[in-house]
């Protein structure tokens, strides 16, 4: 998605407290794939995380990481992970909702398919860029099936 | 006769409960219980979106979500790592 509507649309991910943090919500699925930090207590300690992840996955999307004191989520309800899109006049054209059951990359698909029509023609072309998006499917699977 | 139908919807329920539990596991319904953060928030389409000033990976640059806005959409993407 980034790579088909990158140069039509500004992607930023935002970087907010953990979900599934080893002092917190532990999962088994971040055990095995030694994903495990405590929460943050500082900006510092955030961003640190943050750095981590894109290097792990090549994480191509722009990001930039809500400061400690969490404004962003405050404002957004951001968390665990979510999706908005805001029109050229900063108006919210699309909310959505929280995940893991309610983050679906494909309703943000449609909406640029819609804004842009001209190019959709390969559908999710792009939808693996979104690292994020993968790691969800997983916290989704490991939620739905039996432990 | 209305104890056994209490004892059955008892049955029913803690059995309802034994496969939520099960299925979901026990570490977390718990953290899901104590940790659940989820809200649907205030914001909602049509709505301007509030500015907020963000951090860069350097640590130190700031960014703030207005300076986004302008000639094209913007999609945010919430998340972390874990």
């Amino acid at each position: 998605m980034y790579r088909k509507y990158g140069d039509r649309v500004r992607f930023l991910t935002v970087y907010i407290k953990e979900a599934h943090p080893t002092d917190e919500w532990q999962m088994d699925s971040n055990e095995k794939e030694q994903v495990c930090y405590p929460q943050p207590r500082s900006t510092a300690q955030r961003v640190a995380i943050a750095n981590d992840f894109v290097k792990r996955f090549h994480y191509e999307l722009p990001l930039a990481v809500d400061p400690i004191e969490n404004p962003a989520n405050a404002l957004y309800a951001g968390w665990p992970e979510r999706f908005y899109i805001l029109d050229e006049r900063g108006v919210v054209a699309y909310k959505g909702k929280p995940g893991p059951f309610g983050y679906h990359p494909e309703e943000v698909e449609t909406w640029l398919a819609s804004r842009f029509p001209a190019r959709d023609s390969a559908a999710s072309s792009g939808r693996n860029s979104l690292r994020l998006i993968q790691r969800n499917a997983r916290i989704a699977a490991l939620t739905s099936s039996s432990r | 006769m209305l104890k056994k139908i209490l004892l059955v919807v008892l049955v029913l329920v803690l059995g309802g409960v034994a496969f939520v539990v099960a299925r979901i596991g026990p570490r977390n319904v718990i953290g899901m219980l104590r940790y659940d953060q989820r809200q649907e928030g205030k914001l909602h389409p049509g709505d301007r979106a509030p500015d907020v000033t963000l951090v860069a990976l350097d640590g130190q640059t700031p960014l703030t979500l207005a300076s986004l806005v302008g000639d094209k959409p913007v999609v945010l993407v919430f998340g972390s790592f874990t």
